[in-house]
């Protein structure tokens, strides 16, 4: 059992970091650790867990119809695990979407408030609905072993008819209706995969990779648990699978032929690439390798054809959700976050499938060596002092250590710093260039503004006036540029080196000369700047350094330029003009600019960003002119 | 209905529309952010500035769709139209599923991605404002009556009789007259304004029309497939009864 020890302990250490990375994006929010943006709302959650979930969840109806609606008693073995196997997908999926919502705790308002015109109002209440279907489809076989409550189950087992009707009833409103749900992105999904037919695509690769789920699903169990893989039974299912799955292939050629795209495969875009390895792998290979019936018959040729089948589909339906959208904006690359919780929730699904299949009866057919079973209790024999089989307990020392220990690294590598800088791009901010006439533009955007300083000089009252704007040089500085001390171009800086003071190279000074005596000694505790350094300072300077944080680099600009430009523009007749943006935020000047800097900013979809100065948040402009 | 006429040409990209926005919606200060898209929307930014060549600006925000594909995708009817033509959310309902970010051709709607408890926003209209009778914020701030206030088709008639007036000036089309359906936010301008919408897609039904056809085979699709399961089930049970391996339903 040393196989299945080492997956599930890999399996635990994947969910003690999703467990902490999930924790970490309930308290700090989605922007903290994911890197969904305004341009790509949906990400990997979406894209991996829920819409190719739903898919390869799909073998809850499709075999369950097929052994009670069409009677095929061959296929009966697999009817426990195939509804387990749903269930749990369903689960991945609803555990993903309330990762992925913004308000998951309203995640059961579609139930008041209705919305018909929604294929997601009709997706949600299906999933509640067919969840609850597979709940008690899943309820007898944990009852079977305990004993207890046996009326429940001969209730459930009587009735398993009405459920699984309804299963399949619900399934293919919902499967179909996932499609749905894209076809409002006529102009955002790629030709390739935009149709009108997606609501029938949707249900059909459902219909045929749901099957092959579950034969990858017990082809892996038989595998982990030494389990003779009953290859005929399967094989039955993989061809019809494949029938389904050709079908699928052909309607969407014929669709994109019908259209006139059929092209734009072949076009040589990295789109097109995407589209021809996902026919391969997700229609072409799987069909080919289960349409013989020799290759059918081997577990090799189950298990390629199974993988190829579940991976085609899955990225098929991950380019509908995600990829193949167009958007302008940031490129979305998912964090090590995403992935682990995307990854995180898919290992503890299965390592509640191995629970399942470890503690209750999954199998029909019964094992030559009853103890051989997984699902055998392991006994102690107290005559050789050993167990037989594995000790559960034992097992749960390594995965409980494991979790915690995994958990721990997760709340590790979570980074505070990462949360509370909540994602601002840090910019350097870089002086002012130029003669009479400065040239401001801090973030080397080319959109700055042209600082007439001779002309302000001149106007101000000559070398008198300096003190207006400029407030403090560094020590042996006398010429500090703006972007010396505000060096972020939106973040606030830390101006104070505290070794430079303390330190026996520098000031040398002890604790006391700056700090209180009788206080905790802090920034708060401490002198401000100009306390000491008077002699840094211009005469009558009408800025004052309070505090050790210099403002961002855009607040210190605006906050010395605006007040003074409002006051101007009330006072002087036919000089309104002089409180508006664009009086001194112009055209873009790009001569300024060293090379290679233009095309950083250059952007296809619009010329620039303008973020206009605040006008009701009150931090920018007040502080560093106090 | 109530609509906004922009006129791209009268436009000096002064910004008092955007600042009227931030301070009517009391809308915090605006930085950069790694999940910006680059139009200067975003969620404390409701209406922006887009600087294209040659000294034109141009006025991002809500559209206010006549038959909005947000409005038809929000699945708990958080987001309604209003009498007025207004699009409105309502945060109380939102359950933060962001479908309406996918469906919207205009790309609006922003995302408080920074807050644990986040909720869509976008420009809505000064629904406050214009109930009360007044006109919306950014409007009424225009200093150059480059974006007016006033009803749709009172608007359009304008729009048109600019057009006719200086043909050489504008483009032969209002902008929002029939894109999408047509939208409560009119443009009209002398450079083409694609670039506000995904590729650009003009004279086309509205986008809820895509979805309606399937969403209204909803519920035959449910009966029909219970009819033809249930049909099956007939066929087979009498099929296997037929060969004689008459079994019970397990």
């Amino acid at each position: 059992m040393n196989r299945v020890k080492t997956f599930k302990t890999i399996l635990w250490a994947i969910t003690g970091l999703a467990v902490a990375f999930g924790a970490a994006r309930m308290i700090f929010g989605l922007g903290a650790v994911s890197n969904l943006s305004d341009a790509t709302p949906w990400g990997i959650w979406k894209g991996l867990n829920v819409v190719p979930g739903i898919a390869l969840a799909a073998g809850g109806f499709v075999v369950t119809a097929v052994i009670y609606i069409m009677r095929r008693e061959e296929f009966h073995r697999y009817a426990k695990i195939t509804v387990l196997l749903a269930f749990l997908g369903y689960i991945t999926a609803a555990t993903a979407l309330v990762a992925e919502l913004g308000l998951p705790w309203m995640v059961w308002h579609p139930i008041i408030y209705w919305q018909h015109h929604s294929a997601l109002f009709e997706v949600s209440w299906c999933v509640m609905l067919y969840l609850t279907v597979l709940f008690l489809e899943f309820l007898p076989t944990p009852l079977e072993s305990t004993g207890s409550l046996a009326a429940i189950r001969r209730f459930l087992t009587k009735y398993k008819l009405v459920l699984v009707f309804l299963g399949v009833m619900i399934s293919t409103l919902h499967q179909s209706s996932l499609g749905t749900m894209f076809l409002i992105t006529p102009d955002k999904l790629h030709g390739l995969w935009y149709s009108s037919l997606l609501p029938i695509l949707f249900f059909v690769s459902a219909v045929a990779v749901g099957p092959l789920m579950l034969i990858l699903a017990v082809l892996t169990i038989s595998a982990l648990y030494r389990k003779p893989i009953e290859t005929d039974i399967l094989a039955k299912l993989a061809g019809a699978s494949a029938i389904v799955l050709g079908l699928f292939g052909l309607i969407r050629l014929i669709d994109l032929a019908a259209n006139g795209k059929l092209g734009l495969a072949f076009d040589g875009s990295g789109s097109a690439v995407v589209f021809l390895i996902e026919f391969t792998i997700g229609v072409l290979l799987p069909v080919a390798i289960l349409s013989v019936k020799r290759l059918r018959r081997s577990q090799a040729g189950l298990w390629v054809a199974a993988i190829a089948g579940v991976m085609g589909i899955g990225l098929h339906r991950a380019n509908i959700a995600g990829i193949q959208l167009v958007h302008t904006g940031p490129t979305y690359v998912p964090t090590i976050y995403e992935i682990g919780i995307s990854l995180g929730i898919i290992s503890a699904a299965i390592l509640a499938f191995l629970f399942c299949v470890e503690r209750f009866r999954m199998w029909e057919t019964p094992w030559e060596d009853p103890r051989q079973a997984p699902e055998a209790a392991p006994e102690f024999d107290r005559v050789a002092d050993v167990w037989l089989g594995t000790p559960r307990i034992a097992g749960r020392t390594v995965y409980s250590l494991v979790f915690i220990v995994a958990l721990a690294a997760g709340l590790a590598i979570v980074s505070t710093d990462r949360i509370e800088s909540s994602g601002i791009k840090e910019v350097r901010a870089v002086p002012a260039r130029g003669g009479d006439t400065l040239f401001v533009d801090g973030n080397l955007d080319g959109y700055g503004v042209s600082f007439a300083h001779k002309a302000h000089v001149d106007r101000e009252g000559g070398n008198a006036s300096c003190s207006r704007c400029h407030h403090m040089s560094l020590p042996h500085d006398q010429q500090s540029g703006c972007a010396t001390c505000h060096s972020g171009m939106y973040t606030a800086a830390d101006v104070f080196r505290h070794d430079w003071h303390a330190g026996p190279d520098g000031g040398n000074l002890t604790c006391n000369m700056c700090h209180a005596t009788d206080r905790e000694r802090s920034a708060e505790s401490a002198k401000t700047c100009d306390e000491c350094h008077k002699d840094l300072i211009p005469t009558n300077a009408q800025i004052t350094v309070k505090q050790y944080m210099a403002p961002s680099y855009t607040d210190a600009m605006h906050g010395v330029c605006i007040q003074c430009h409002e006051q101007k523009a009330q006072q002087l007749a036919g000089k309104e003009s002089l409180a508006r943006c664009a009086t001194c935020h112009g055209q873009r000047q790009t001569e300024y600019l060293p090379a290679g800097v233009y095309e950083q900013f250059r952007d296809t979809s619009f010329n620039r960003v303008i973020t206009p100065p605040m006008a009701t948040g009150g931090q920018s402009d007040g502080k560093d002119a106090e | 209905m109530k609509a906004i006429l922009t006129d791209v040409t009268k436009c000096i990209g002064c910004f008092e529309c955007v600042t009227a926005c931030k301070t009517s919606h009391n809308l915090s200060n605006d930085v950069p952010r790694k999940w910006h898209r680059n139009d200067g929307l975003s969620a404390q930014n409701w209406s922006s500035i887009v600087q294209r060549p040659d000294n034109h600006y141009v006025r991002k925000q809500c559209r206010h769709c006549l038959e909005p594909a947000c409005v038809s995708v929000c699945p708990v009817a958080a987001l309604i139209t209003t009498n007025t033509g207004a699009i409105i959310y309502d945060p109380d309902k939102c359950i933060g599923c962001r479908y309406c970010m996918i469906a919207c051709p205009f790309g609006i709607p922003r995302y408080d991605w920074e807050e644990p408890v986040p909720y869509i926003r976008k420009c809505d209209f000064c629904h406050d404002r214009t109930t009360r009778g007044l006109q919306p914020a950014c409007t009424e701030a225009c200093p150059n009556g480059a974006t007016i206030f006033g009803e749709r088709d009172e608007l359009l008639s304008e729009a048109h009789r600019r057009i006719a007036a200086e043909p050489d000036k504008y483009l032969d089309t209002v902008f929002g007259e029939h894109e999408m359906g047509g939208t409560a936010v009119l443009y009209i301008s002398d450079i083409d304004l694609g670039f506000l919408s995904y590729p650009a897609r003009r004279e086309t039904p509205a986008l809820p029309e895509t979805t309606h056809l399937a969403m209204s085979a909803v519920p035959p699709t449910f009966i029909g497939m219970g009819a033809l399961m249930g049909g099956l089930y007939w066929f087979c049970k009498r099929r296997d009864a037929l060969a004689g391996k008459d079994k019970d339903k397990s």
